[in-house]
């Protein structure tokens, strides 16, 4: 039936996930620390611990609310039951096959063929579909779509995007911040008393100012290709087939790019837009869908 | 020291032994649920069935003897214990639907009526789900098989008398090939 073994494909994305949140919080900590020691000044440590909190209460806070917050960065709406009946059947049905709680599912307006799941663990995730999915897709390409899905779900994919999400967010933000106030005070001409010390320091954070968001978002990007491979897996494991995939995958091969915001373009089932090879959040259709083939 | 060494071997030998015996536990809880899942599958799928029968009498009235099938199934179903019985039962109704969904394509009215249509759909989604419900169940059964199987499992599963189970088997019927006739 199927010659990968799931389990070390999870036990995989268990260990890539470590790795990769270990270096963003270190990368992470390097920027607040730099970033405070530069212009600082006598409020350093004020600074590195005021950093340090609000990092916290944005990791905490994003991590809690991170699938509203997809949800609502889309403008999805809910899926009822009555209006989305063949969706809500499939979804139930599928949730029966992986013994997962069923997700809150919901339906975003666009003509292309997409999907994404979100959500910290299984009683809490969502499933979003766009309406071109629904309207273009048959039931088995559907399902195929569906249960790649839920495999997100099910691999906890879905937390370990979100939390890479908001700590990549995080780094971006206070590049941004450092670089922007660096520019000010170079237009005042203010804080050069301490001399070489601070050039050189300077120079460090900038470089890391600017380094930093690309680094970090290229580990998470290899990462994420490798788990919608795994997550195509557990699809077929699920359905038992991956005829339904590969038809849905080779019907997205002919989709134009999507307007998405560049966060929640990882989490979506097929690259929403048009990106370079390293930029890729997944990988390219034609090698997914030789995979499945060879199940 | 040895004192410390023996003691640490001995909590790892405990926490072997109680690791074993929850995942005996789980997966036997996991099994009786999906069992459990099958069943409210198969009493939705006989709930259904009086309002499908009640929005075709209006249009097939020379089909008695197909309806006559279907009421005879659902009231085996009601009336079965036991899951394997419970899945005969639901197996003999499935392919009683299958018959009436058969000679509805012959009645353009009632393939036009929306309650119908309804109840056709939904029909065919507890078949799905009985399917997928099926397959977890005889996924938890290989997972604990193999677990009772195998060595050193297997020394526990006597220890704590957890028993081999068996799986949900395809009855013949279905698994015979469609007669095609022209």
């Amino acid at each position: 039936m199927n010659r990968l073994s799931f389990h070390e494909e999870i036990r995989k994305n268990k260990i890539s996930s470590i790795f990769l949140i270990t270096i963003v919080l270190i990368v992470l900590l390097a920027l607040i620390y730099t970033v405070g020691f530069i212009l600082g000044g006598d409020y350093f440590f004020f600074i590195i611990i005021l950093g340090t909190i609000f990092s916290l209460i944005y990791i905490v806070g994003g991590y809690y609310k991170s699938a509203d917050l997809a949800i609502a960065s889309v403008g999805a709406k809910k899926a009822t039951g009555q209006e989305y009946r063949q969706y809500n059947n499939i979804v139930e049905g599928l949730c029966l096959a992986s013994g997962l709680p069923k997700p809150k599912l919901y339906i975003m307006n666009n003509p292309q063929i997409n999907a994404f799941a979100s959500g910290r663990d299984p009683q809490h995730a969502v499933i979003c579909v766009t309406t071109g999915a629904l309207e273009k897709l048959t039931k088995q390409e559907l399902e195929g779509v569906l249960s790649h899905e839920l495999s997100h779900i099910a691999n906890y994919d879905i937390r370990f995007m979100t939390l890479t999400a908001v700590l990549v967010g995080m780094i971006a933000i206070i590049s941004q911040i450092f670089l922007r106030s660096l520019f000010w005070n170079s237009m005042m001409g203010g804080g050069n008393s301490r001399g070489n010390n601070n050039v050189i320091f300077m120079v460090i954070g900038i470089v890391l100012a600017i380094l930093a968001p690309i680094i970090v978002a290229l580990v998470q990007l290899a990462i994420s290709r490798k788990r919608e491979y795994a997550a195509d897996s557990s699809a077929v494991k699920f359905m038992r087939t991956p005829t339904g995939l590969i038809g849905a995958l080779k019907k997205i091969q002919s989709n134009t790019p999507m307007k998405v915001s560049g966060a929640v373009a990882p989490l979506f089932l097929a690259k929403p837009t048009k990106e370079r090879e390293w930029f890729m959040t997944h990988p390219p259709l034609v090698k997914r869908i030789a995979r499945l083939e060879r199940m | 020291m040895i004192l410390w060494i023996t003691l640490g071997i001995i909590a790892v030998v405990v926490i072997i032994f109680f690791n074993y015996y929850n995942n005996f536990v789980r997966l036997a809880h996991q099994i009786d649920n999906s069992l459990a899942q099958i069943s409210v599958q198969l009493k939705k799928r006989s709930d259904l069935i009086p309002n499908l029968l009640s929005a075709v009498k209006g249009y097939m009235k020379h089909e008695k003897g197909v309806i006559k099938e279907v009421t005879d199934a659902r009231k085996a179903l009601v009336g079965a214990s036991g899951v394997e019985d419970k899945m005969k039962a639901g197996n003999q109704l499935q392919s009683a639907l299958k018959s009436i969904f058969a000679i509805a394509e012959g009645y353009p009215d009632l393939k036009a009526n929306t309650n119908f249509l309804q109840l056709q759909q939904e029909l065919s989604a507890i078949e799905d789900k009985v399917a997928y419900a099926r397959q977890y169940y005889n996924d938890g059964i290989m997972s604990y098989n193999v677990m009772t199987n195998m060595v050193p499992g297997k020394w526990f599963a006597s220890l704590y008398g957890f028993k081999k189970r068996e799986y949900l088997k395809i009855l013949e019927a279905e698994k015979a090939v469609p007669k095609i006739e022209f």
